[in-house]
């Protein structure tokens, strides 16, 4: 028999000892479809970036369940739907262990349409249509439902004494669209009123016509209510207030922006709900000041943390599961008991993979976000999906 | 009666920018033949060069002009660097290469400066509100207007009155005979970009002043409700723009104001029904310039 020479010997060394250290850093490879350009780019855009930080900080402690390096496919939707539905089917291509989809929920919902009979558990960024989950049980939301923002939003309009509301919506978008009338049907059940409702197109070049519309009520509705983003919130709002409507105006989390609350006095006093508020000594608090030290930037909307948060779902799904199988992880994601997150504590267990969060009420005040309150939506007053 | 008067300025308001901006892309077109799509981002240009001066603590005037200027200036650099390259191409290129310009210049502006809108906070009093008898009408309705005739008279002096204007129209009639007649090619096509330029930077200005906040995208939908008014006008003829601008803004808001409340959603639908009936009825515009060609 031949001896083996020196040259063998040290392969078939470092064979060995590399066979151990493959097997124990098992990548977690996570499919990320985000818009860096476009109309969602204000709300993937931060999302990613506060996806990614956690990633780095969670692959710096071993990756994810401390054993498996995170290893990110990240491609650029550019807001748009083929090209998201494309990588949908890249990703189920590559076997990738989960998905992460576009802070909208009609792109996440045509993403779940390829990754969900593939498999993929599919979470996306924010969007917050419960009707999202729908399309496939392996589908997940990851901010406070529609549903539950509206109903906390109803019972505090009714609490300030509004007796009749009046809806702004825009058929363009789920979030648009329903958020309003899941507003209109708490509302109602709290005993209030709703005395009608307009409608745009997003990216609507004016408002002026519509804000005649609510001139001309009568009677004067107590509040609008509108789920509108920008840049249409700030032209509607601008309208409204030039031309001289003082009605209070309420809105849903979109309006927790820099943006928004830069817009000056037309501002002063709109209500909105949001998933979190970064309390003085909180975990959020303390994400906000890792992350400004960490890029030099302010994590300036709740969609940093937010996607932050997704990171520790996949996380504590993939402990509970004890493995990295998708099904498995699924499951687990499912069943998930209340869980500490960064933005807020939240469970999928006993939902419809729309997680239980709370919703902070806030108010717009010299420029400023200023917290009112942070609690559950009433189970009984959660209009149905 | 209050409402429909209250509608009618609405109307007229939002008419006015269709108009200028309209007005701006057949000024160009006349001359050039180009659907310059890119005339939307010199308008979001001009918006941020506004947010930019504000940002500086320039007074709102100086923010005013700094943005026309710098929209005057980016319509220029647009010929300069864009398009006179492919001048003598066909229509087909040109579009194709005005839809790479405003392509490059949305993603530059939402990966340099933020894809969110920046908000523009703009003096007081424009934001104040006018009674007259039953009808409250916005300053800033007040100003669009006025800022709007203002700019359309400036164009029509220009135009009729002075050598450039004379050289243009002769231009926009027949560019080759023009440059026989020793005009330079280059200064009138420039003067053209000069002029869309500013007629987008004082739409950007109105725009902004009603929205509230610039974004990345905010050209994309003005544009495009511009082109349609210089369709509905005419292609190519100065006149048909700024009309099909107003009729265009008119029938916008009118449907906004006045359809049923479950027929709204159907509004953009509508309103593009009429605009193409209103071309059936006359294929070349409302107003066709007097050399109208069809492709």
């Amino acid at each position: 028999m031949r001896r083996p020479d020196s040259g063998t010997l040290l392969l078939l060394s470092a064979a060995l000892l590399a066979a151990p250290a493959a097997v124990a850093q098992e990548e977690y490879v996570i499919g990320v479809a985000a818009a860096q350009s476009g109309g969602l780019a204000p709300f993937d855009q931060p999302s990613f970036a506060g996806f990614q930080f956690c990633v780095d900080e969670m692959n710096a402690q071993g990756g994810i369940a401390g054993q498996h390096p995170i290893r990110l496919e990240v491609r650029d939707t550019r807001s748009d739907m083929a090209e998201t539905v494309k990588f949908a089917q890249e990703f189920v291509d590559l076997g990738v262990n989960f998905v992460v989809g576009p802070a909208d929920g009609d792109p996440t919902m045509a993403m779940g349409q390829i990754t969900g009979p593939a498999g993929i558990p599919t979470m996306t960024f924010a969007g917050t249509a419960p009707i999202l989950t729908q399309v496939s049980d392996y589908v997940f939301g990851s901010y406070p439902a529609d549903n539950q923002q509206a109903a906390v939003l109803a019972s505090y309009a009714r609490e300030l004494g509004y007796g009749s509301a009046w809806l702004l919506k825009s058929p363009d978008a789920a979030y648009t669209l329903i958020g309003p009338e899941y507003f209109g049907q708490a509302f109602q059940t709290l005993g209030g009123t709703v005395l009608g409702e307009g409608s745009y197109t997003m990216n609507q070049p004016e408002f002026s016509a519509i804000v005649t519309t609510i001139q001309a009520l009568d009677p004067q509705p107590d509040v609008i209510v509108t789920w509108a983003w920008e840049p249409d919130f700030p032209a509607f709002i601008r309208a409204l207030r030039d031309a001289g409507v003082t009605t209070p105006v309420m809105g849903a989390d979109v309006l927790d922006t820099p943006t928004v609350r830069g817009l000056g006095d037309v501002v002063e006093g709109v209500v909105h709900t949001s998933g979190g508020y970064a309390e003085e000594g909180s975990a959020h608090a303390d994400f906000n000041a890792r992350y400004l030290a960490a890029t030099g930037l302010a994590a300036d909307t709740n969609y940093h943390v937010n996607g932050c948060d997704i990171v520790g779902m996949i996380d504590a799904a993939v402990r509970a599961a004890g493995s990295t199988d998708p099904s498995a992880v699924r499951d687990a994601l499912a069943d998930l008991p209340e869980t500490q997150g960064i933005m807020s504590s939240y469970t999928f267990a006993g939902t419809d993979r729309m997680p239980l969060r709370s919703v902070v009420l806030a108010r717009i005040e010299g420029g400023q976000k200023v917290f009112i309150r942070r609690g559950l939506a009433d189970p009984a007053i959660i209009p149905a999906p | 009666m209050g409402t429909l008067l209250q509608q009618t300025v609405n109307a007229l308001s939002l008419g006015g920018v269709y108009a200028l901006l309209a007005l701006g892309l057949a000024t160009v077109f006349s001359i050039v033949r180009l659907i310059n799509f890119a005339h939307g981002e010199v308008m979001t240009i001009a918006g941020y060069g506004i947010w930019w001066a504000l940002l500086l603590a320039l007074p709102a005037p100086v923010a005013i002009l700094a943005g026309v200027a710098v929209a005057v200036g980016a319509a220029l650099a647009m010929e300069r660097i864009a398009f006179r390259p492919m001048r003598g191409a066909d229509v087909t290129t040109l579009l194709i290469t005005s839809f790479a310009v405003s392509e490059i210049i949305k993603v530059l502006f939402q990966n340099g400066i933020s894809a969110r809108p920046v908000p523009i906070v703009l003096p007081a009093w424009l934001t104040s509100t006018i009674d007259l008898g039953a009808v409250r009408i916005g300053m800033i309705s007040v100003v669009s207007i006025a800022a709007v005739v203002l700019a359309l008279g400036a164009m029509a002096l220009l135009l009729r009155r002075t050598p450039l204007g004379l050289a243009m129209r002769a231009a926009a009639e027949d560019f080759a005979v023009v440059r026989l007649m020793g005009i330079k090619a280059n200064h009138v096509v420039a003067l053209a970009f000069a002029i869309s330029g500013a007629l987008a930077g004082i739409a950007a200005v109105l725009w902004v002043a009603q929205r509230g906040s610039v974004d990345p995208l905010m050209g994309a939908t003005p544009v495009l409700k511009a082109f349609i008014a210089t369709v509905l006008g005419g292609l190519g003829s100065l006149g048909g723009a700024v009309l099909g601008g107003f009729v265009v803004g008119a029938v916008e808001v009118f449907l906004q104001g006045f359809l049923p409340e479950a027929a709204l959603p159907y509004r953009e639908a509508i309103s593009l029904s009429i605009i193409i009936g209103l071309l059936v009825l006359r294929p070349d515009g409302l107003w066709p310039a007097a050399n109208v060609s069809r492709s």
